[in-house]
């Protein structure tokens, strides 16, 4: 097999592999900026060089050349090269910064360079803390700068589309903004205009950057010159603390992190995952967000007399029980294509315990909204998830027939809104007890619900989704609930990089607590409540049962999914 | 002082010769050296030709034209090749190709015709500067005048040959004219010059195999079918022979554009054909091969001849032959001054160093010739030097650089007067 020497080393490597890349698998260390492991290589940052020599052969007879002391002899290209653009070949000898002072220089100077035009507002910037230039500046630059003179101005606060603000003086024209727009979503919508150290990314003519998938520029960027314009100036970096989790305003399930500062999400960045969203995520996942934080609903609530008033947990479990009893067979449980696969497993358990019946999930299709890439037709998170749970969509007919013939005693629904979605009218409830597992104060069937359970949402809990094509993949708790919950309170201090979250972040207070429960939590209680034999395992057992149960989620358990998710067989 | 160029004062110009209204097709001829190759050679032939002449670019860098020929891959059904010329002429003190498109604009696209055979291409672009407007239009409209006599499009002269020159008109950027970047720009992109490798042989206008020479180099190519590789290849230095256009400016008697055999002896040049200098005054300093080569003072200039070799020898380069000569009187800071303007204002801004190193070079250079520059100064200017040379994509970084480095090495005294006399400024010592 082919080899290389990098910094003394020897390393064996198949194909043509680049060197920058094959350093970056292999934990070498090389500063870069330009580079990007799905996009062109224009090398045009010029910060990953390296040293690049040959062992001298003789022309003849292809022995290795060796001096006096008999060490081979090598000939090392004249200029240094830069590592992305470097294709590797058998024998080559590679020095880094680590075994080069030349190499160390080099990469000084150029970081001397970037910085003599570069505003340096790392202060203001929200790049500051995860930037690229900051922190390899820190690392490999000069100290101070011989630069004296007035540093070129650019324009600032550009609004490039409704997502997406431009500082050009910060910006160090590495091009990958442009360059995704021109080969990963082919919007085509920005380009570098003016010319030389003036350059800056622009809009084309006539053109505003509102591509839906615009947002991915911001984490590409290497500095902060792009920045959301909704995220711009809300936190520090180090106030946040980030949670892996997957987005669920489609069936596409794209990793992602949320960042929480007192128990409030604030933003939402794509984690890379190459079997679903590789580095990148939709717009509209990002700015989903705000549901997490707002119209949310504060602790149970019961009707009666035809009024709503909050009760605790425990009455309210209680009164949904007796609501279930008094229906018996007559109960018609709706299961939910938002929540986890646990909870609507325990849906069906809770179901069949009390001698219900589930019709099936509410589908939230629609159509023309998919793009073939990372948008979907499906616009909830785990339809995929109920069918494998032998679940169907229900039909609305179907459903308003049943209720008016009176074969529906009581409607149970989890984590949906049968009103909002049109499956039914409020007056078609008017008649039936409604028990409602709800995210938001906005949900419709509240007003004809008589038990209100608030659910945690997939910010809050945990659980496993599984997307559209098959891959069963887990979220973990980003923020905190009202009420301590020793299996939420774990999986958040194990999910959260910091486990504590930072000084800065006061997640642990009581303001911003929404008081709502996981379904995995809430749907025992209810079955204990009318008196089923049903043990509250938490959801990691739980999902062992689904995997043993059923064929189609078979091997589907926390630990194999990780962080990455587990593709599930096809069903 | 020996000449290379023999008897130079008896040469025979054959790029510009001296025929009234030679630019119109029927005072030039119908491309006799074409219906010669057509009729008489294979395309290899043709390359092997020029090969023998020892041709070597006209557009800066002299790579040997037969030699950048043979790189072109073998032919490959349903994939297109094609010749780039390249007319962008930018460089400072460089006003050659110029003189060509304006009076003798059909030897160029006759050379284009033949090389375009050699390498078996359909198509030339034709990458003419934006400025030359006149001249574009009149190539236009010679062109259609050859598309008219059949000497280019289908079936040239009934030989079976096909081959189209689609002229291009720049937009007035000084790197269109790096070869990577020309094609770029006119693939309607932004000129941002390619890495190398792959080059352009292997990759060029839109990925094809490409060709890109300078317009005199291919301007060069009917003469040598006409009279034989032998005839070109000893006219002037051996080492890299033909005739050269000489751009010469500056303080001289007659400036302009002169063609003589490669290998004059710098002296001659400025006594005998520029008329000596202007006002009877002293020689300072001679840019031997257009604004980013190495600056030569005039007490080096002895004895050297413009070739590659000699040049080299004498720590310059030949560049574009475009001379200028500068007296007693320059200010080399001013002049310097301008110089890293230009670079400053044509870096394209694709890399780190050239970007911000000739903006920062520019500031440097101002503030010393305004008098409020420091000795140290000059020593970062040689650091900055150091931090862009070959640490870029393209050579402009590294002909922003030269003129930098060897502006200050030769003319230290020039700089140091301009600077304050210590490292400190007034007001830090007070
Ligand atoms: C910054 C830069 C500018 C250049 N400008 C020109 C130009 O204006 N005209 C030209 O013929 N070559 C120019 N060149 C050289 C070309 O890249 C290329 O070497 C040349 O066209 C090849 O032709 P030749 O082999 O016939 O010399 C430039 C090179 C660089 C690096
Ligand atoms: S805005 Fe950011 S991503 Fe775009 S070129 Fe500038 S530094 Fe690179
Ligand atoms: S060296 Fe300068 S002109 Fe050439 S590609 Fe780099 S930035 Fe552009
Ligand atoms: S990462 Fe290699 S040049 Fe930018």
């Amino acid at each position: 097999m082919a080899s290389v020497t990098i910094d003394g080393r020897t390393y064996e490597f198949e194909g043509r592999p680049r060197l920058l890349q094959f350093c970056l698998d292999h934990g070498i260390e090389i500063p870069h900026f330009c580079y990007h492991p799905s996009m062109s290589v224009p090398a045009n940052c010029r910060q990953c060089l390296i040293d690049v020599g040959a062992l001298m052969r003789n022309r003849a007879t292809g022995a290795l050349e060796r001096d006096e002391d008999g060490a081979p002899i090598i000939r090392y290209m004249p200029k240094l090269q830069t590592s992305c653009s470097h294709t590797l070949s058998d024998g080559q000898v590679i020095h880094t910064r680590r075994t080069s002072q030349k190499v160390a220089q080099a990469q000084r100077d150029n970081l001397e360079f970037l910085l003599i035009n570069h505003p340096l507002d790392c202060p203001i910037c929200d790049q500051a803390g995860m930037c690229p230039l900051q922190i390899q500046a820190y690392k490999y630059g000069p100290e101070g700068s011989r630069f004296e003179f007035k540093k070129t101005h650019k324009p600032k606060k550009v609004k490039l589309g409704p997502r997406v603000v431009l500082d050009a003086e910060r910006c160090i024209n590495c091009t990958r903004c442009t360059r995704f727009t021109d080969e990963i979503s082919k919007s085509h919508q920005l380009t570098i205009i003016e010319r030389g150290v003036k350059n800056y990314p622009m809009t084309p003519p006539g053109m505003t950057f509102d591509e839906p998938y615009s947002m991915n520029v911001i984490d590409l960027c290497p500095v902060g010159a792009l920045t959301s314009a909704d995220f711009r100036f809300q936190a520090r970096i180090w106030e946040m603390s980030s949670a892996p989790s997957i987005t669920t305003t489609n069936a596409k399930g794209s990793n992602c992190n949320y960042w929480v500062r007192d128990n409030l999400v604030l933003r939402v960045t794509p984690r890379e995952n190459p079997a679903v969203n590789e580095f990148w995520l939709p717009d509209e996942d990002r700015m989903a967000y705000r549901r997490f934080n707002e119209d949310r609903p504060e602790g149970p609530q019961v009707r009666t007399r035809g009024a709503f008033h909050a009760a605790s947990w425990e009455d309210a479990c209680a009164y949904a029980a007796r609501l279930l009893r008094g229906a018996g067979k007559r109960a018609l449980f709706l299961a939910s294509a938002h929540a986890p696969v646990e909870d609507n497993y325990l849906l069906i358990r809770l179901a069949a315990a009390v001698g219900g019946r589930v019709a099936g999930f509410i589908e939230h299709m629609e159509p023309g909204h998919g793009d073939g890439w990372l948008r979907t037709d499906d616009r909830a998170p785990n339809s995929e998830g109920c069918r494998r749970l032998g679940l169907a969509p229900v039909g609305a007919e179907m459903l308003r027939e049943e209720i008016a013939s009176g074969a529906v005693g009581a409607l149970y629904v989890l984590d949906d809104d049968p009103v909002g979605a049109g499956l039914v009218r409020s007056e078609d409830l008017s008649d039936i007890p409604v028990i409602l597992h709800h995210y938001h104060t906005t949900n419709e069937t509240l007003l004809s619900a008589d038990v209100a359970l608030p659910s945690a949402t997939v910010a809050e809990t945990i659980g496993t989704y599984v997307n559209e094509d098959g891959r069963a993949q887990r979220v973990v708790p980003a923020k905190a609930v009202r009420g301590a919950h020793r299996t939420l309170m774990m999986q958040m201090g194990l999910s959260r990089a910091d486990r504590h979250g930072t000084p800065f972040d006061r997640w642990h207070n009581e303001s911003n607590l929404i008081n709502c429960k996981p379904g995995w939590e809430v749907l025992p209680m209810v079955a204990r409540a009318a008196g089923c034999d049903f043990m509250d395992r938490g959801p990691r057992k739980v999902m062992r049962e689904v995997a043993d149960t059923f064929e189609a989620f078979a091997g589907a358990t926390y630990k194999v999914m990780g962080l990455g998710g587990h593709s599930l067989p096809p069903r | 002082m020996a000449t290379k160029a023999g008897d130079w004062r008896s040469y025979q110009r054959v790029l510009l010769p001296p025929v009234r209204d030679l630019h119109k097709l029927s005072v030039y001829g119908d491309y006799a050296a074409l219906r010669k190759v057509l009729a008489e050679y294979s395309p290899q032939e043709v390359a092997g030709i020029v090969k023998k002449s020892g041709l070597r670019g006209r557009g800066g860098a002299g790579f040997p034209t037969g030699l950048k020929w043979s790189f072109m891959p073998p032919i490959k059904a349903g994939v297109p090749r094609f010749l780039c010329c390249n007319g962008d002429e930018s460089e400072p003190g460089t006003f050659k190709d110029r003189q060509l498109m304006e009076f003798n604009p059909h030897q160029m696209l006759e050379g284009i015709l033949i090389a375009n055979y050699a390498i078996t291409a359909k198509t030339c672009y034709l990458y003419v500067r934006g400025e030359f407007a006149d001249w574009i239009t009149l190539i236009d409209a010679e062109l259609a005048k050859a598309y008219e006599a059949n000497l280019v499009g289908d079936n040239i002269m009934g030989t079976g040959f096909s081959t189209d020159i689609v002229v291009h008109k720049g937009a007035g950027a000084y790197i269109c004219g790096e070869e990577t970047s020309l094609m770029e720009s006119l693939e309607g992109k932004r000129a941002y010059p390619r890495i190398k490798p792959p080059f352009p042989a292997q990759s060029g206008i839109w990925g094809y195999p490409t060709t890109i020479n300078n317009a005199d180099t291919l301007a060069c190519v009917p003469p040598i079918i006409k009279r034989g590789a032998e005839w070109f290849a000893g006219i002037g230095a051996p080492g890299h022979p033909g005739p050269i256009l000489y751009g010469i400016s500056g303080h001289v008697n007659c400036p302009g554009v002169y063609e003589y055999p490669s290998g004059m002896l710098i002296t001659d040049l400025l006594e005998e054909v520029a008329g000596g200098m202007r006002g009877g005054k002293a020689l300072k300093a001679v840019v031997p091969g257009g604004a980013s080569v190495p600056v030569l003072r005039a007490d080096m200039i002895d004895g050297v001849t413009m070739d590659a070799g000699s040049l080299k020898k004498a720590g310059s380069m030949l560049g574009t032959a475009g001379m200028l000569f500068l007296d007693e009187d320059t200010d080399m800071v001013a002049f310097l001054r301008r110089v890293t303007r230009f670079y400053h204002h044509e870096s394209c801004g694709q890399c780190t160093p050239c970007r911000d190193g000739t903006g920062w070079m520019e500031n440097l250079v101002t503030r010393i010739d305004e008098g409020e520059g420091n000795l140290r100064d000059l020593d970062l200017l040689l650091d900055l030097c150091n931090q862009m040379e070959g640490r870029t994509v393209c050579a402009l970084a590294d002909a922003a650089a030269w003129p930098v480095r060897n502006t200050i090495l030769r003319f230290r005294k020039d700089f140091e007067a301009k600077c304050r006399s210590s490292m400190w400024t007034a007001k830090t010592v007070a």
